[in-house]
């Protein structure tokens, strides 16, 4: 029997460590963001298609204005004051996540989109990949083959849901971006 | 406040399949990784972290009737940034097996006792010297259940934040002198000795403070030409 990941070098992040409504972007010590609220959910797969539990994932995003939380935008300082723009959760038995966020809105040269991370046992260094929302090109869309795209295009699920899968690897196997 | 990113040079990094680790090959994409050019989006991040996830402190060896089993240690951190300079605030996690080489996690395999008094992870916050301490018990290796004998020397993961996107950093701390460092499949991913020695903390000269335990000081770069490897 082959072990696994989990079992091979031990846990990834302890159990304890993704914090309840850590995957919950609305709501921010107590106070609810602005904006249109949507719910992303995907489930993340490795080669064989088997289904990975407990891998943390991450994002970040701007705003619904646009706007990152971070002095790096000369918009911060009207930055939503009641969005982090940050999330964190791990998969489930069948390697399911979901986060609440808010839809984010464009920047300069860029489509709205959600930078997402992978962590887990298996892989040696993070995964970074985007999602976006449409085909709407930018300049990270541009730089992935053509053939790849649509994998990074999230897809409408009823009324305020997307669906972003994950492949690591193999057929429709995600774009990660090296950086 | 703007920040320049180099990217990663991949000696320094660890190999993404590792021979002799069944799980790389499926879970390490196949098709080559993209480069994009980093936008705001990735030269920014949460710098605020610590309002989102709950602080746990600096000491997770115990005091009194409840502490753990196993040599006591102090690990003196400090974070930098790609130029070098200390990166202060930033959230710093980590987790550990217990003295025995048990983690307090479901999947973790019954090879050791497990420790009432050790739970073995904490998360705190560098000072504005990019520094941090904790107070633990030295971690003791523990077999891989592959079938060849694989055991892991005793280390302890990081996982860090930094100012932006792509200084987020999961790593791990080695202990000098150990004999399983040689061998470790982790550690040895990476292909430059030098880079590889990054990842080993160092032993500070015993002294009369703490007189109770052993010092290890221990530098983290998240990213540049000094960088510590990535190790997931
Ligand atoms: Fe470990």
């Amino acid at each position: 029997m082959i072990p696994t990941g989990e079992a091979t070098i031990g846990p990834f992040f302890p159990p304890r460590y993704v914090d309840a409504g850590a995957n919950d972007l609305t709501l921010f010590e107590g106070r609810k963001a602005k904006g249109e609220a949507i719910e992303i959910r995907g489930r993340v797969l490795q080669e064989d298609g088997a289904a990975l539990e407990n891998l943390v994932l991450e994002i970040w995003q701007t705003d619904a204005k646009g706007i990152y939380r971070h002095p790096a935008d000369p918009r911060h300082a009207q930055a939503d004051a009641d969005f982090l723009g940050w999330g964190r959760t791990v998969t489930d038995a069948g390697g399911e996540y979901v986060f609440r966020t808010i839809r984010p809105g464009a920047t300069e040269g860029r489509a709205p989109h959600i930078n997402f991370m992978v962590m887990y046992s298996g892989l040696m260094r993070i995964l970074k990949t985007t999602m976006y929302f449409t085909h709407e090109m930018d300049v990270v869309l541009s730089a992935v083959p053509v053939s790849r795209r649509e994998l990074l295009i999230a897809k409408k699920q009823g009324p305020d849901g997307y669906r972003f899968d994950i492949r690591l690897r193999g057929e429709n196997e995600t774009p990660f971006f090296d950086d | 406040m703007k920040t320049v990113i180099d990217p990663r040079d991949e000696r320094t990094q660890p190999a993404r399949i590792v021979p002799g680790y069944p799980q790389t090959p499926l879970r390490n994409p196949r098709e080559p990784l993209i480069r994009r050019p980093p936008t705001l989006s990735e030269l920014s991040g949460p710098l605020e972290v610590a309002r989102r996830v709950r602080v746990l402190g600096g000491d997770i060896a115990g005091q009194g009737e409840k502490q753990a089993i196993g040599q006591l240690i102090h690990l003196r951190v400090r974070v930098l940034d790609e130029d070098g300079a200390p990166v202060g605030g930033t959230v710093v996690e980590m987790w550990q097996a217990n003295g025995a080489g048990r983690y307090i996690h479901p999947n973790d395999d019954d090879h050791a006792p497990p420790d009432p008094n050790f739970y073995g992870a904490a998360r705190l916050v560098t000072d504005e010297n990019g520094q941090f301490e904790l107070r633990t018990v030295k971690p003791g290796a523990y077999p891989v259940p592959t079938r060849d004998g694989w055991w892991r020397p005793p280390h302890v993961h990081f996982s860090l934040f930094g100012k932006v996107w792509l200084s987020r950093l999961v790593t791990q701390m080695y202990f000098p002198g150990e004999p399983l460092n040689a061998q470790d499949r982790i550690l040895n991913a990476v292909p430059d000795t030098v880079a590889r020695e990054r990842l080993v903390a160092q032993l500070v000269p015993p002294s009369a403070q703490p007189h109770n335990a052993l010092v290890y000081e221990h530098r983290i770069v998240l990213r540049g030409r000094t960088a510590t490897p990535e190790q997931s």
